[in-house]
């Protein structure tokens, strides 16, 4: 990813509308009494279309804002996103580019993850009250709508970004291909 | 170059990961009393909560949409209006025995009055919920009211069916509402109408069932019996919640678990994960509209 100015200043809107909109909408849903992460999918997305560096810095920004919009422990959903957005880089820079099937397991697997470093944030911080075993049917629904986003939510985020992402500059640069001579 | 690459992005990964435990650890270090984190905390909520309040709105049809699909297939829909009638009559109900426990209990005790489940003096603000934690973990959703209309920490909050929680954080805007599935969440409660007291507490993960700890032994706790907060007042001592607010129904109270634990299971009144409005019994009256 080519990160101009103006990428940059797409990627701060970005990161603060789908901050805004995790806080008061998307949490807010109710899927099979689980509600979708997408503000963890829109880092995986900006991870795996613009690296283990660009996903690990908005990764911890989003998250920040997140900490910050919800009054809570500042850090936590940070580090979450972070290793969430880093995680999705290296997958990029070390495997390439993820297919359609890569990307919904890879959503399904980070979503895991972040509920996962969320979880062991809390038990590191401490925690006082008896913890349900519905906490891992809560990972694990919520997993699986991160698979089932996963598709969508890149494909928008690929949207903003489009024109700094260098595969899409190297497909546009390619001269058409030549029409073949008509046979007599 | 490549190695220098490799430099630069582990360096930075070092760098973002030791701030966030940095501001874990600082922020914890602060703890409830605030500090500069809570601060700076404060300043980016207050700026964002006009962009919260209206994204919230428009929206919401999304939102109402997704869980429309929700309740439909939970086929929740159609017991929306015998709720809303259940739940008025709850209220009075638990006024009426509260009343009752009251008068033959504490009659005898003349520094301890009540004037029902709103104490005088309660400016009671009527608050949308404008942000929920995306997490299980945490059990807190923002309200758009804050110390500006009156809300201060420690304040009660109620849903429309029963007791939520308690404000845990305020800006001028917004406010935070710890619920009490929270971890950090307790609250001294009554079964009705045998007047055992105990402790509400969270069973973390499963917002549908709460436990009832602590309580006394030799108690007779049925399944389907109500819980109330108990609002107990020692002295200086005494807790924020007032009481009489329906808190709970018993699911579970087996003898065993009554007899080795001192515990028993209920289920909350309020649907804490589908609350549009919420209202706080504030204390302090503000310059906002109530």
């Amino acid at each position: 990813m080519i990160l101009t100015p103006g990428i940059i200043a797409r990627l701060v809107a970005l990161c603060a509308f789908v901050a805004v909109a995790q806080v008061v909408c998307f949490s807010k849903m109710d899927v099979f009494g689980s509600s979708p992460d997408v503000a963890l999918l829109v880092v995986f997305s900006i991870g795996v279309l613009g690296g283990s560096l660009t996903g690990a810095v908005v990764g911890f920004s989003l998250g920040l804002l997140i900490d910050c919009l919800l009054l809570q422990t500042l850090g936590g959903f940070a580090l979450t996103l972070l290793a969430v957005g880093y995680v999705a880089g290296r997958y990029r820079e070390t495997v390439g580019r993820p297919t359609r099937g890569a990307v919904a397991l890879l959503g399904g697997a980070l979503t895991l993850l972040g509920a996962l470093v969320i979880a062991a944030i809390q038990v590191g911080t401490g925690i006082d009250a008896n913890v349900s075993a519905l906490v891992l049917r809560d990972a694990v629904i919520k997993s699986l709508i991160g698979a089932a986003l996963a598709i969508p939510v890149l494909l928008t985020v690929r949207l903003v970004v489009r024109s700094a992402l260098v595969d899409e500059r190297r497909a546009a640069r390619r001269p058409p291909t030549a029409p073949r001579p008509v046979e007599p | 170059m490549y190695r220098k690459q490799v430099r630069r992005r582990r360096a930075v990964l070092l760098l973002l990961v030791a701030a966030s435990l940095t501001l874990l650890s600082l922020y914890y270090r602060e703890g409830s009393s605030g500090g500069p984190l809570h601060g700076a905390e404060n300043v980016v909520s207050t700026i964002f909560s006009p962009i919260s309040s209206v994204t919230d709105r428009a929206l919401k049809p999304v939102r109402d949409l997704v869980n429309w699909f929700h309740e439909t297939f939970e086929a929740r829909g159609d017991k929306a209006k015998l709720e809303d009638q259940v739940a008025s009559l709850r209220t009075q109900l638990a006024q009426q025995q509260t009343q009752q426990q009251e008068s033959k209990e504490l009659s005898a005790l003349d520094e301890l009055t009540s004037g029902g489940i709103v104490p005088d003096g309660t400016n009671p603000v009527t608050a949308r919920v404008v942000g929920r934690s995306p997490t299980v973990w945490y059990s807190t959703v923002t309200i758009d009211k804050g110390s500006g209309d009156g809300v201060r920490v420690d304040d009660p909050v109620v849903a429309a069916q029963g007791l939520a929680g308690k404000i845990t954080e305020t800006t001028p805007n917004t406010a935070q509402v710890t619920l009490i599935t929270d971890a950090d969440s307790a609250v001294t409660a009554r079964v009705q109408p045998s007047g055992a007291t105990g402790v509400v507490e969270p069973n973390v993960g499963n917002p549908e069932d709460l436990q009832l700890d602590f309580l006394e032994r030799g108690s007779r706790i049925a399944e389907g019996q109500m819980v109330v907060t108990a609002g107990f007042s020692t002295g200086d001592l005494g807790s924020i919640f007032p009481p009489g607010i329906p808190i709970g129904e018993i699911t579970t109270a087996t003898v065993e678990e009554q007899q080795a634990y001192q515990r028993v299971h209920l289920s909350p009144f309020a649907d804490l994960r589908d609350m549009d409005f919420v209202k706080v019994l504030a204390t302090h009256s503000g310059g906002g509209s109530k």
